[in-house]
């Protein structure tokens, strides 16, 4: 029998009877919600205080980024031997022009991913790097680390990446919250979708939300 | 509009202090924009696959 013709486990099934099928582990779900909470945090405390509203935002912002960045590596180390179903590729676009259905991830959510991780990296590289500007219980701020010129660049990089983090922030909470993909903010939270709602922009045979070692899976 | 934040230090000389605030409108515009582009996009495209599916085949 082909991988292909295998007829689908049993599994869950939610409460209109619809086979429920696992998008996200619960160690994704507690990554995306923590990484979530810091980067809106550390929108907030860097941006309000321009706005005008000024309140001691330098320990909540560095605090929160020690947090981000920890949250960021342990995502690097989790996901790197996963890392070619997040890899964007001339099939996606393939795939799109054709009319064709994607693995796990769509070009829409691979290029999204991409950019806001390219952002996030940018921004907690050149965060680690500012912390030696911060006098903290741990260690004692040491403007000297860098040339002048150097720093400007390092905050420019912060900068920048964090202005582009803010328009990408923007446009995945709408994402998120249109009706037609509802059913991956629910997956978000409970880690479920039905079959049904995979299948609309999922092809079955290439993603069926089993496990990694089935060997219908193969997420790209 | 300034792209970068450039004061002078004691002696004169100029030092870069990183991206201008200025930017933080563009932004936060142009994530606005996207949310409005792809609102009247997904707008079109319903009324669209809409008259589609009345007319008859």
């Amino acid at each position: 029998m082909s991988q292909q013709s295998r007829p689908l486990p049993a599994g869950n099934r939610d409460g209109d009877g619809q086979l429920l099928i696992t998008r996200h582990a619960p160690v994704d779900r507690v990554f995306h919600w923590i990484t979530a909470l810091a980067v809106l945090v550390l929108l907030a405390s860097a941006f309000v205080p321009i706005l005008g509203l000024k309140f001691s935002w330098v320990p909540l912002h560095w605090i929160t980024g020690v947090v981000l960045t920890a949250a960021v590596l342990f995502h690097l180390l989790r996901a790197f031997p996963r890392l070619r179903c997040m890899w964007i590729r001339v099939k996606d676009f393939r795939d799109l022009a054709g009319g064709r259905r994607a693995a796990k991830y769509t070009l829409a959510q691979k290029l999204m991913h991409a950019a806001m991780g390219l952002a996030v990296l940018v921004v907690t590289a050149t965060g680690v790097v500012m912390l030696a500007k911060v006098d903290t219980p741990l260690w004692q701020r040491n403007p000297y680390l860098l040339e002048s010129d150097t720093w400007g660049w390092v905050y420019v990089l912060h900068g920048a990446a964090a202005l582009v983090i803010l328009t990408l922030t923007m446009a995945h909470i709408y994402f998120s919250l249109l009706p037609e993909k509802r059913a991956y903010l629910r997956a978000m939270i409970g880690g479920q979708m039905t079959r049904e709602e995979a299948a609309v922009f999922h092809d079955p045979q290439r993603w069926s939300g089993q496990r990694k070692d089935d060997p219908r899976e193969n997420h790209t | 509009m300034e792209i970068f934040r450039i004061t002078r230090n004691a002696w004169g000389q100029e030092t870069l202090e990183g991206m201008s605030w200025d930017l933080l409108p563009v932004a936060f515009g142009l994530g606005l924009a996207i949310i409005i582009g792809h609102l009247v996009w997904r707008a079109v495209r319903r009324k669209g696959s809409g008259e589609r599916g009345r007319s008859p085949s």
